[in-house]
């Protein structure tokens, strides 16, 4: 969903200081093989593919058949220890209010999933993205440093999986998103893999190529607009997203009048709306973020040529202070289906209902963006895997095949998610897809437009 | 002076073309603009941008009424850089800080009269009030400054207040963030019969005002400057702090008044900021502020009225530059280059006249 | 003449800059009514003796007095209003501002409209051609009418005492002498005036009186006739250029 941020210098010195807390860290744990799992490349390389385990073990929760050839490495979980998983969201900053429920939904995900194989799952300390590429790198080596973790819950922002997803998948863990939407971090849906994609990264999170699809198809068919335009804020999401919109009008025969960008930080929208206006456009569509999103629609009024240009925008703006502008009324909101409603996870048995008023009594108020749901089945699949993946071995320990996590996904057909029907593609992309667009109606009640789903389209 | 442009060395040269390059630049695009405006299909047009779409007139008028408002707010902070500038030789960095401080008195006063039910039913009156209560805000923010930060350095060489005035820019922006946190804050709506276009011209009524309270603003600190003893004091102390100080002019009072003025200047500045765009955040000053002292510069630093003409001047360049210049030549997402057009013309003033547009070249003598 | 007692003295000053000892023990008294200059070279303690009398510099020991007032430690505005008034070496005109904006400047401190107005004409009257040139600006005039600004301004803050540092200092042969001609014309008209200058010729051709000053310590006080006369004022005293 959101894209790369500016790097500054706090980062990079921030990059540096916890890489030296890797190195400390991965070299105390070299000289104290006591307590840790010891997973020196002998161990890990003595899993057998779909290995029949000896039949003397007469323990119920023994299970030898499993998923995995052993390529990449089997990790194991002495008995007494927990399965290890990671969650690297976005939890602090001005995007934590997205980023911070996933990371809950996998806290509440995991103790809804109970054991593996008799075995704990534990997540460990909650990482940060920090929604950029620096930030994602640096979590994803802190991962790596570890062994012993299997599959990671994550990122939140787009580009900080173009720099954590090639690194936790090279150390044969497997990357599951529950917020990136970015086309380059899976395929163009048409079977050509995008120039960040890694095998063994997996989303639930819709891709961006769906949404600007829908509201293409709705602007022209349903609204009957036959001439658009884009504006993006330079971000590579809202480019992708601005990008995807205008490609797919044009393809349905539309005609795109301009395509242009402002920065992050601008305030007078004038010159970019006239731009725009010069080109007469029917409908313009600006997926960016407040505050940019607020004075392109407070200003479009007073430029000449946009009076009856209908105002588009995605979930970026989609939230009660944006609505509550009296000049966002009438827009119209491309995003996720969060139609939840009575959806059952397959392999918890709760609803979105059991896990809204599970958050609400955990951390006492509700979740500040839909992606929730995404993270929550993003969590079951991952242990579903693991489950699927693994078996316990002659000394009682869990052994996971890390090849068998991969195998598993791969193949995720019609599993029931939170979020609705799920299944993976060749390129990780297991969201539903399903879009849907709001009307608002009255900035008087921006609760209600926030729910005023007038089309729905996209999905698998 | 004009043998000035004779050159010599390679430097002369390098210069020489520079600015034949950025007046060719202009040139062309004109040009260019012209000619889609006479026709899209000119072939002169198509030759250079085949997309081209032209605008309409209504359209261009928005362009330049929109730029003149926001330049009629950069002159305004302009003012407060050059008289500082002009009285004490340093650049006051801190300055666009000031403005944002009263961006946020504004916001604060307004919305408070907002709940009092005042916004709606007497909204001249309470833009009067926020306007007086961010000038007496940003007066006091900058005589505070003057006082802790620059007058212990006034002996102290000149980079020295200038880069005390970059940190005491930070200290007002984590201030700010300290206490009213770090998002942006909204105004509250502006009546509607300001923000609908008037008949006249189809003007949006704020950019109206904006530009009616500059210009009052502004004539009422020419009268001060020009038309009072305290003018004439601040003029003297400008010129020759010594000799004024002989006159009995009390220079460390007539310092801590500039500061003051130029405070609510950037006080006023900020309210129609807030009426300009409803919002403000901790970083708001900091655009701006750079802009406004291009503005000064341009206009010829340290002269008041060149300070507001190169305000306009900027606010114009980065409104309408990107379409009338850089878009008829084809170049693509021209907008985003909004603030790099300002900052160019900056550079392209000075390559042609090094002391701005209105300043004075200073004598040899002058300068010693 | 020295029956009255002195509209400005300065009592055994000592004035220091740091460890360097500038003044040592002078004594002046300039009567009411007269024209009388201070001599001295480089380094002399000229300029400290100017700013000691304005108050730009207070001094470690003595006492300034003005019309028998000790104002030794009172600021330079005090002393303006009190009286004392200086034309500053080069002039400096503030060149940026019209010439009544400068003539205005120099009665910045008084309140009293009426006379401000005929201290202006009176001004007017002594210098004409600065009347021609009211709404010019003052760095625009040549260089006599700038010095009849400069002396101008510091009439009109109404002084009982004018003092004058270095009035022949860069300037133009012709323009030294038009320049002392000022001095005396304002000096016939009333005015006590106290100077400072290196050239001495000049200076005690029109001064009643005079000292010599040397390494901050006054070396001879008598009339001009007297001082002129002197064989070594010159050589052993002013640094010794011949002039």
């Amino acid at each position: 969903m959101f894209g790369t941020r500016k790097t500054s210098r706090f980062r990079i010195a921030f990059k540096t200081a916890v890489v030296l807390a890797c190195l400390a860290l991965v070299l105390s744990a070299c000289g104290d093989d006591e307590d840790s799992a010891a997973p020196e490349a002998g161990t890990e390389t003595t899993a057998p593919a779909t290995t029949v385990a000896p039949e003397e073990m007469g323990e119920e929760v023994l299970v030898m058949e499993h998923l995995g050839d052993g390529s990449l490495g089997t990790v194991e979980v002495e008995p007494g220890e927990a399965v290890q998983i990671r969650s690297l969201n976005a939890i602090t900053g001005d995007v934590a209010f997205f980023g911070l429920p996933i990371e809950r939904s996998v806290v509440l995900a995991i103790a809804d999933y109970g054991q593996v194989h008799g075995f704990d799952v534990d997540m460990g300390t909650g990482l940060d993205d920090l929604c950029s590429n620096d930030g994602g790198q640096a979590a994803a080596q802190i991962i790596v440093a570890d062994e012993d973790v299997v599959g990671v819950i994550g990122t939140s922002c787009s580009g900080a999986a173009t720099a954590a997803a090639p690194l936790i998948t090279d150390a044969g863990m497997v990357l599951i998103s529950g917020g990136n939407t970015s086309p380059a971090l899976t395929s163009d849906l048409a079977g050509t893999p995008g120039p960040n994609y890694s095998y063994g990264y997996y989303r639930t999170a819709h891709n961006d190529l769906f949404q600007g699809r829908v509201m293409a198809e709705f602007v022209f068919n349903e609204l009957g607009i036959t001439t658009a335009a884009a504006i993006h804020d330079g971000d590579p999401y809202t480019q992708g997203l601005a990008k995807a919109f205008t490609d797919a009008f044009a393809a349905l025969g539309g005609d795109v009048t301009g395509f242009s960008a402002v920065n992050k930080e601008d305030t007078d929208m004038v010159p970019v709306l006239t731009e725009i206006a010069a080109g007469s456009p029917g409908a313009l569509f600006f997926p960016i973020f407040q505050p940019a999103g607020d004075f392109i629609a407070e200003q479009a009024p007073g430029v000449s040529g946009l009076e009856g240009t209908v105002l588009l925008a995605a979930d970026g703006l989609l939230n009660t202070s944006y609505l509550a502008l009296s000049q966002t009324e009438g827009m119209y909101f491309s995003g996720p289906d969060t139609r939840f409603g009575q959806n059952v996870n397959a392999s918890t048995g709760k609803s979105a209902q059991d896990f809204l008023a599970a958050y609400e009594s955990e951390y006492g108020e509700g979740p500040a963006a839909p992606f929730w749901a995404h993270g929550y089945d993003a969590t079951t699949m991952l242990l579903d895997a693991i489950t699927a993946a693994s078996y316990v071995s002659e000394d009682g320990s869990l052994m996971v095949d890390r090849q068998g996590v991969r195998q598993y996904l791969d193949n995720v057909r019609n599993y029931q998610g939170l979020i609705g029907v799920i299944g993976c593609d060749d390129f990780g992309d297991c969201g539903s897809g399903k879009i849907t667009v709001v009307h608002h109606a009255s900035s008087d009640d921006p609760e209600a437009s926030m729910g005023n789903v007038v089309y729905s389209g996209g999905g698998n | 002076m004009a043998n000035n442009w004779a050159p010599k060395t390679k430097v002369d040269w390098f210069l020489t073309v520079l600015r034949v390059l950025a007046l060719g630049v202009v040139t062309v695009g004109l040009l260019a603009f012209i000619a889609q405006q006479i026709s899209v299909d000119n072939p002169f047009a198509r030759l250079i941008n085949p997309d081209a779409t032209g605008l309409t007139v209504a359209q261009f008028r928005g362009l330049v009424i929109s730029g003149l408002s926001q330049g009629a707010m950069y002159g305004l902070i302009a003012l407060g850089y050059s008289m500082v500038y002009g009285v004490l030789g340093f650049i006051n960095f801190a300055h666009g800080e000031v403005f944002m401080v009263g961006a946020m008195t504004g916001m604060i006063t307004s919305n408070k009269l907002d709940d009092a039910g005042l916004w709606e039913s007497n909204f001249i009156g309470s833009l009067l009030f926020i306007v007086v209560v961010s000038m007496l805000v940003c007066t006091l923010t900058a005589v505070i400054m003057e006082r802790v930060a620059y007058r212990p350095l006034r002996k102290a060489p000149r980079l020295i207040p200038l880069i005390t005035s970059i940190g005491i820019s930070f200290f007002i922006q984590n201030t700010s963030v300290v206490l009213l946190g770090p998002t942006s804050k909204a105004y509250p709506d502006m009546p509607d019969w300001l923000t609908a276009k008037r008949t006249f011209l189809e003007i949006e009524g704020t950019k109206i005002l904006v530009i009616c309270v500059a210009a009052l603003a502004m004539l009422g600190l020419w009268l001060l400057v020009e038309r009072t003893k305290t003018g004439k004091a601040m003029r003297a102390v400008a010129e020759d702090q010594e000799i004024a100080g002989l006159m009995g002019v009390n220079v460390n009072r007539t310092i801590v008044k500039v500061f003051a003025v130029g405070g609510a200047m950037a006080g006023v500045a900020g309210i129609l900021w807030g009426v300009l765009f409803r919002s403000v955040i901790h970083y708001t000053g900091f655009l701006p502020g750079i802009k406004a002292f291009s503005s000064a510069v341009v206009g010829g630093i340290g002269n008041l009225g060149g300070s507001m003409a190169g305000g306009l001047f900027i606010g114009l360049a980065e409104s309408t530059g990107p379409l009338l210049i850089l878009e008829p030549l084809g170049v693509s997402g021209v907008s985003q280059l909004r603030d790099a057009v300002a900052f160019a013309m900056l550079i392209g003033v000075l390559l042609l006249k090094p002391s701005g547009l209105f300043g004075e070249r200073l004598s040899a003598e002058d300068r010693a | 003449m020295n029956e009255s007692h002195p509209l400005l003295e300065m009592r055994s000053v000592n004035a220091h800059y740091g460890a360097v000892h500038a003044l040592k023990d002078v004594d002046l008294a300039i009567y009411p009514g007269e024209l009388v200059c201070l001599l001295g070279g480089n380094a002399s303690g000229k300029s400290t003796t100017l700013k000691t009398l304005l108050g730009m510099l207070i001094p470690t020991s003595g006492e300034v007095l003005l019309d028998g007032e000790v104002v030794t430690e009172r600021p330079i505005s005090y002393r303006v209003k009190k009286g004392v008034t200086m034309v500053p070496e080069n002039r400096r005109l503030f060149k940026r501002l019209s010439v009544k904006d400068n003539l205005e400047l120099g009665a910045y401190l008084r309140k009293d409209t009426d006379h401000i107005n005929a201290d202006m004409e009176r001004v007017f009257e002594l210098f004409p051609r600065v009347k021609e040139r009211l709404s010019q600006k003052a760095g625009t005039l040549s260089g006599g009418e700038q010095q009849m600004v400069a002396i101008g301004r510091a009439l009109m803050a109404g002084p009982r005492v004018l003092l004058m540092d270095e009035p022949s200092m860069g300037l133009a042969p012709a323009l030294v002498q038009q320049n002392f001609e000022l001095i005396q014309q304002i000096h016939e008209a009333g005015m006590t005036v106290f100077m400072v200058e290196q050239n001495a010729n000049m200076a005690l051709s029109i001064a009643d009186r005079g000292w010599v000053l040397q390494t901050g310590r006054v070396v001879l006080d008598d009339t001009a006739e007297k001082l002129l006369a002197h064989p070594d004022l010159r050589t052993s005293y002013l640094g010794g250029k011949e002039s």
